[in-house]
């Protein structure tokens, strides 16, 4: 049968003079079905790439010499047998496919002449060295210019001019900086060169472009459930920052990718460096340990390398030289790292500030293949060293393990931790003394009052009118209207009226009053016994709240306020309703009725000389009258024994006192662990861990005690039993191991899990994996990182890739129209120190570059034979990006705050600052932004650019846009003729002059309307603001 | 793929009269790096669109349309002390997914907690639907419900799995509403294709790498701010803005002057069409005043129980009418979705079913009046069904190894109960399917051939484009 197939195909050949024009129609469904179907299915297994049991299937010839083209083909194929089957994963071949198999081998299996096999892997385009291509010699200044000049030269296609100064103008300055020109920015004179180079030198430029590479390396600020942190980091913006900064700087992009993998291992102590380790940070995920590391080797792959290793995870990669081994050396790379936020100068809170950053945990946690992708079978009998996918491996560097300063291993050692936590710790103390002092003078007051006798007044008003010799008016909203004394305003602050004498210390009270409203208490009534702080008094109110209305006595001493659920009496309460209320006091017993009703008797916890006050808590009321005389010897009050829980002013004082003994005890400890770690750490002076721990317990005593004066009786057992051990632990010189500083908080490893579980200190060495892979990437004779780097640059200046894949450099990305450009550029981003800056210049100055977008007289041959622009024979038009269009409306405003680095700021139309600093996680990011294809946080290697009528929407109706137009008219001023109002619009939006029908339609429209805002607004929706011409 | 793909596009577009009729509105591109599908079905459909109603937090299948006589039977014993204790042999849980350890989970449920209502059969199918959904029960010939869903994520996290076939911990890929949309060209020029109402799962997003504009437009009906930008900010009123938008329109038009056969220019001006008709034509949509009182009542606006729903429903029925391809409506508030029952499970879901089961059955009914329920598929899911054990003292956990849904509409069988679970309603056991088959089925039936619309560089895996459910389809 073999032979036989040989001789038919032989023959076919003999008659057939090549594949092109072989009438063969078997020949034919060969080489447009079968064999594309064999690459789909077969290829990886059976190909270049690999060749499982010897078998390639790439060519006839070649499946011929393995005499597979016989009945065993089919039977393999078309087995029920599942591990028997071909091919083993996926769907089994369809009936439709495997007809044409047979009618194929029923034919004798015929084949073309000089059929091609499958190329060598290594023989890709993108795994090859990366040699700098000699410059055609076409007399182009600009090499970019000269590659492109010999491929149309070759193609006969004729580029256009360059763009229209202006146009140009807003060109650079969108693409450098991301925000527009000004007018006289756009009238500049000076030369285009110098414009490129002063805006490649601001601030803004960072800003700018850094946004391209979050959307890349995926920025994300953090997201969870409430507080709990579940994916990246809180303070993640530091790493924004730190590119920000790099770029501006222009750190070479070799030394980025170092930092951002390796900041933790080749810069222990600067933590501006470490920083960059954010891009790691970015893929913490609290529930699942796998799926973090996949996202960090997927992204790592994909964004410095083009390899999709990712497709590796669970089977050897069916298109690259990758298989699963190579993954999981990948993963044996960043199986040590973790995550952890470092405490920074001036904060010790972590939820305000810190800094996320990688370290390696866990140096010796082991790496096995997780059979198919699946982490709950590692295959444990095989463990996984650290590499690099061995086809690339020539010039990877083997990890050299990497000693740690200790400030990196134990940051609590670092000195601004050390004085951070002390300057804190002090100033608790300083609190503490204050608090004291101040607990002392209120106890003397209040014992000073209680000695005072006199003998008070009796009072009668019926609000007819003010009466300021009687009543001091405290807070806002009193009026006398109407016949009463009405309160307007309701609050919850101190206001009220109040008797400038003292009142007779028994005394019989009336008041009559009504509540006409108020927000949630609605309470009004009168307090006695007031002193002038408003720190001690008794209360008696009517509350109208609508979940309880009731009568309340309560008592305020010493600041303090209590009120007991014995001294209130529930009552319908009703608003507009008049009420009288009666208070009679005898000693410490007073008696409580509402409209002749008695409510209740109550013992006062203690008296004092004070004022009446009539107030009105968080209601509006409306007094009627008041009458305060002295209770009459023969009235009769209800007795009780009800008396409220003392609050009792010397224990306040004891509360300080203890609390100061605990601040002054912590400030010790604090002390002598800083101590105890400088010696034991760093070696540095004698402190000693023994006095730490004494003095550790003597703190946890100083916290009894402390606990023990504030305790209800349920904790008072299990405080003391803590005092106890304390004390008995101290006696026997049982110390404790003092705990180390902290200077650090490590992520959490589960939901469940504290912070305060792990150790403060981590390990000493880092196992310098990730700097052996970050080396490797940036190594000279890597073929891809350059490549990959120098297409995202050319991608955000010209709209279009040079290779389409931009994360894919695989098999999958076939060679580049434009290959030795992208290797020239890729040689000059290495030699010139991997500078960005000196791509972004050699770019911008290029013709190519500065060529009109316009097809306006083109060449017709040109737009005819390359209408899709392949060859750069024009300037792509591009649309602002998302951020760009938001900083450009507020910018054009006058309203962009340009405020640079610093925390994310919650999203709002209010918000002025420029858009890489609004928050930005997969729950939280601004809706406007959204609506011009923003990032997805996930996965955005290239923006994309939809054309949406929701866009139009936010572009016509959203309080950004109108505001921008409100504000851009006012600024371009009224005082011009329509004319040159028309015009300099145009110019400052476009960046253009009307041509003579724009003008001609400006005018109309001006004049059927005269609010120029309309028309400005009608501009902000001109595509030509949109699009970057 | 190279980027010739989207600019013949774009030539299309400008040569074509701009026939926005035959494209997906989220389709007027530029800068796309591959071929997209021209709106054509790659076969001749059986259906032009979905409602597809989702409840959010997991209804339990046994007390809605899988009941289990046993769990009374058995009320209050262990399983192991059941004839099916094999239920809880290991080997059935193999592709369970655990994202948060131990924070629920279904199988370690045991003691038999019986149905919380009553059951009886209805239709001509003589179908088992329980007391809570008798509305539903009444269109029992008209439903296909497939009792043998599977998923593997325990968690709400299955939400994400149900609209999009992967688990939340995989990669994040494009929901069933975002594929269609797509796929599929629309059917109207004045609104969005794809339209979401009612709280969304925890990714608010559905295109992922098929790019934002393919994401659902989110509606709130019953609202004045229906749509995100719909309403002018400040002052500007309709004529105003109409003159805006003329001029606009005018300059750019003159704009090609000097940017000749700029694609992206005449689908901008396109674009700013649409929305000025989009921001009128969605409250009109939402406009119910035409509707008469029988219709309201069908969907049970005159009560205040059924109204919201209700509202949605008929909006969906609108929208259907007017050519919205998916129509995506969900119900049940809260992170995780108000159907999720932990506890108060008889309270809870006596509620909820209240909710839906009037207006969902109106929706079909109307549909059918219409003649629209002919090319419109109704799906009505949960993320997955609920423990046959109890949790705490009155309620089911989340159960993903067995539940229902159903389906009815164009293409579809009436009356027919597809798979089964075990007597307890624990596994799927007779014709098992996966969240992504439901997919097919629907792609199937909107003629779509969804290995034609894979996307280079994003790998697509069998169990993404699921098997259709050839049983159910008519």
């Amino acid at each position: 049968m073999n032979t036989l197939a040989k001789v038919v195909s032989v023959s076919c050949l003999l008659i057939c003079s090549g594949y092109a024009y072989c009438q063969n129609p078997t020949v034919d469904l060969y080489v447009k079905e079968i064999k594309p179907l064999f690459k789909k299915r077969c290829f990886a297994c059976h190909g270049a790439l690999k060749q499982e049991s010897g078998l390639r299937v790439d060519t006839v010839e070649s499946m011929n010499d393995h005499e597979i083209i016989d009945d065993e083909l089919l039977e393999r194929l078309t087995s029920d047998d599942n591990s028997h089957r071909m091919p083993p994963e996926g769907e089994p071949l369809t009936q439709a496919e495997i007809d044409s198999i047979k009618k194929w081998l029923a034919a004798g299996a015929p084949g073309p002449k000089n059929e091609q096999a499958e190329a060598d892997p290594m023989e890709h385009w993108a795994f090859k060295k990366i040699k700098r291509p000699a410059v055609p010699k076409l007399g182009h200044a600009n090499p970019i210019d000269a590659f492109l000049a010999h491929k149309q030269k070759e193609r006969g296609l004729k580029p256009q001019k360059s763009a229209r100064r202006s146009l140009l103008i807003r060109r650079i300055y969108l693409d450098l900086v991301g925000l527009p020109p000004t007018t006289d920015e756009l009238r500049s004179k000076k030369p285009i060169k110098d414009i490129i180079d002063s805006l490649i030198d601001s601030p803004q430029h960072g800003e700018r472009w850094a946004r391209h590479w979050m959307d890349i390396w995926r920025y994300s600020d953090w997201y969870g459930l409430g507080d709990q942190l579940r994916n990246s980091q809180k303070h993640l913006w530091h790493w924004r920052d730190w590119i920000i900064h790099s770029l501006n700087n222009d750190k070479g992009y070799d030394r980025m990718i170092m930092e951002m993998l390796a900041g933790d291992e080749i810069a222990p102590q600067n933590l501006k460096t470490v920083a960059a380790t954010g891009f790691l940070a970015r893929n913490y995920y609290l529930f699942n340990r796998t799926t973090w590391i996949d996202d960090t080797i997927e992204h790592t792959s994909k964004a410095f390398l083009g390899l999709t290793t990712n497709c590796a995870k669970c089977h050897d990669h069916k298109y690259d030289p990758i298989d699963q081994e190579d993954y999981y050396r990948l993963r044996a790379i960043f199986e040590p790292h973790h995550v952890r936020l470092d405490a920074l100068p001036g904060q010790t809170d972590y939820n305000q500030n810190a800094l996320p950053r990688a370290y390696d945990d866990r140096p010796n946690a082991p790496t096995y293949i997780h059979r198919r992708g699946n982490p709950a079978q590692p295959i444990k009998d095989k463990r996984i060293h650290p590499g690099v996918p061995k086809f690339l491996a020539s010039f990877a560097h083997k990890p050299t393990p990497i000693k740690l300063p200790v400030e990196a291993w134990a940051p609590g050692v670092r000195k601004y931790v050390q004085t951070d936590r002390l300057a804190k710790a002090e100033a608790k103390v300083t609190a503490a003394r204050q608090n004291l002092k101040l607990a002392k003078r209120k106890l003397a007051q209040a014992t000073n009052s209680e000695k005072t006798k006199s003998v008070g007044q009796a009072l009668a008003d019926d609000f007819k009118k003010s009466r300021p010799k009687i009543w001091q008016t405290i807070g806002r909203g009193w009026r006398y209207q109407g016949g009463l004394l009405a309160q307007t305003q309701p609050t919850t602050e101190r206001s009220c009226l109040r008797t400038e004498a003292h009142h007779p210390r028994d005394f019989d009270l009336t008041l009559k009053f009504q509540t006409t409203g108020g927000k949630t208490w609605k309470s009004t009534g009168i307090r006695f016994d007031a002193d002038k702080s408003g720190e001690n008094a008794h209360t008696v109110y009517a509350s109208a709240y609508a979940s309880g209305p009731k009568v309340q006595l309560a008592h305020t001493i010493a600041g303090k306020t209590i009120y007991p659920t014995d001294a209130k009496s529930n009552q319908q309460i009703k608003l507009n309703q008049e009420y009288t209320l009666n208070v009679k006091v005898r000693g410490d017993l007073i008696n409580i009725s509402l409209d002749g009703k008695f409510l209740l008797a109550y013992r006062l916890p203690q008296r004092r000389n004070g004022s009446i006050e009539l107030f009105a808590f968080d209601s509006t009321a409306d007094f009627y009258s008041i009458q305060v005389k002295p209770l009459a010897a023969e009235v009769v009050l209800k007795n009780t024994d009800r008396r409220a829980a003392t609050i009792d002013s010397g224990k306040i004082v004891d509360l300080a006192k203890a609390q100061l003994k605990l601040a002054e005890a912590e400030l010790a400890v604090l002390k002598a662990r800083i101590a105890a770690d400088n010696a034991t750490l760093r070696g540095v002076g004698n402190g000693s861990p023994k006095t730490a721990g004494r003095l550790q317990l003597q703190m946890a005593l100083a916290q009894a005690e402390m606990d023990l004066l504030k305790a209800d009786a349920s904790q008072k057992a299990a405080t003391e039993k803590r005092q106890a051990k304390a004390l008995n632990a101290l006696k026997r010189g049982k110390l404790p191991t003092y705990s180390q500083l902290r200077g650090s908080q490590r992520a959490l490893d589960q939901g469940t899990h504290k912070a305060s579980q792990y150790a403060p200190v981590y390990p000493k060495t880092s196992t310098g994996r990730r700097t052996a892979l970050a080396r490797w990437i940036t190594h000279r004779d890597n073929p891809l990182t350059a490549r990959v780097a120098v297409n995202h640059i050319w991608t955000r200046h010209f709209g279009t890739p040079l290779v389409d894949t931009v994360f894919d450099f695989g098999r999958r990305a076939p060679e580049p129209l434009h290959r030795e450009l992208l290797d020239y550029l890729a040689i000059e981003l290495i030699e010139s120190g991997w500078s960005m800056k000196h791509l972004h210049r050699l770019i911008l100055t290029s013709k190519a570059w500065q060529r009109s977008s316009s097809n306006l007289a083109a060449d017709q041959q040109t737009l005819t034979s390359d209408p899709e622009n392949h060859y750069y024979w024009r300037m792509n038009n591009r649309r602002m990006q998302s951020q760009v269009l938001r900083d450009s409306l507020l910018y054009l405003s006058g309203r962009l705050d340009q405020t640079r680095g610093g925390p994310p700021i919650k999203p709002g139309p209010n918000v002025r600052r420029r858009s890489i600093y609004l928050f930005h996680s997969r729950d939280g990011r601004d809706k406007f932004v959204s609506a011009f294809d923003d990032a997805d946080v996930f996965n955005c290697y290239r923006r994309r650019e939809s054309i949406v009528p929701q866009q139009a929407l936010a572009m016509m109706n959203s309080r950004e846009a109108v505001e921008a137009a409100r504000q851009i008219s006012a600024r371009l001023g009224k005082d011009q003729s329509d004319f040159a109002f028309a015009q300099s619009a145009f110019l400052q939006l476009l960046a253009r002059t009307p041509s003579g029908s724009e003008m001609k339609a400006c005018l109309s429209f001006l004049k059927a309307n005269p609010n120029r805002v309309l028309f400005i607004h009608a501009l902000l929706n001109h595509n030509d603001f949109q699009v970057i011409r | 793929m190279t980027s010739n793909s989207f600019i013949s596009r774009r030539q299309y577009l400008l040569h074509s009269a701009m026939g926005f009729g035959s494209l997906a509105l989220g389709g007027i591109l530029a800068g796309e790096e591959r071929a997209k599908p021209d709106g054509q079905p790659h076969f001749r459909p059986k259906a032009k669109r979905v409602i597809w109603l989702f409840m959010r937090g997991g209804v339990s299948h046994l007390e809605s349309f899988d009941p289990k006589p046993a769990l009374n039977k058995f009320a209050g014993k262990s399983i192991s002390e059941t004839p099916h204790a094999d239920v809880f042999n290991p080997k059935h849980f193999k592709d369970l997914r655990v994202v948060v350890v131990d924070d629920a989970n279904g199988k370690d449920r045991k003691t038999i907690y019986p149905l919380q209502t009553g059951y009886k059969k209805y239709g001509q199918s003589g179908m088992e639907i329980s007391d809570w959904f008798p509305h539903i029960g009444s269109c029992a010939d008209d439903i296909a419900v497939i009792r043998s869903m599977w998923t593997t994520d325990n968690n709400h996290g299955a939400q994400v799995q149900f609209h999009s076939g992967r688990h939340m911990l995989d990669p994040r890929v494009p929901t069933i509403g975002a594929w269609i949309n797509y796929g599929l060209g629309s059917l109207s020029d004045n609104l969005p294709q794809f339209i979401n109402i009612g709280p969304r799962f925890f990714d608010k997003r559905d295109g992922h790498y098929l790019g934002p504009a393919y994401d659902a437009v989110n509606l709130k009906v019953g609202s004045k701010n229906s749509l995100d930008y719909a309403v002018p900010h400040g002052s500007m009123n309709k004529a105003e803005q109409r003159e805006i938008l003329n001029f606009t329109n005018q300059l750019n038009r003159l704009t090609s002057e000097q940017f000749p056969a700029d694609p992206v220019l005449e689908a901008r001006i396109k674009s700013y069409e649409l929305a000025f008709r989009m921001q009128t034509a969605v409250p009109e949509v939402l406009d119910f005043k035409n509707e008469s009182e029988q219709t309201r009542k069908l969907y049970g606006l005159d009560r205040a129980e059924t109204r919201v729903f209700g509202q949605q429903l008929l909006a969906a029925r609108r929208f259907s009418e007017r050519g919205v391809r998916f129509i995506q409506i969900m119900h049940g508030d809260g992170a995780a979705g108000a159907w999720d029952n932990h506890s108060g499970l008889r309270k809870g879901h006596a509620r909820l079913s209240k909710q839906v089961d009037l207006p969902t059955a109106g929706l079909l009914t109307d549909l059918k009046q219409r003649g629209l329920l002919d090319d419109t598929i109704v799906v009505f899911a949960t993320e997955f069904g609920r423990t046959p054990g109890s949790q705490g003292a009155d309620g089911r956990d989340h159960h993903p190894f067995g539940f229902s849904i159903w389906m009815a509409g164009g293409g579809l069988k009436g009356g027919v109960v597809h798979g089964s679970t075990d007597e307890l309603g624990f596994h799927a056991v007779e014709n098992p399917h996966y969240v992504t088959d439901v997919h097919a089925t629907i792609n199937h039936l909107l003629g779509i051939d969804p290995r034609r619309l894979e996307v280079p560089g994003y790998k697509r895996l069998d169990k993404d484009f699921g098997h259709v459910i050839h049983d159910i389809i008519a």
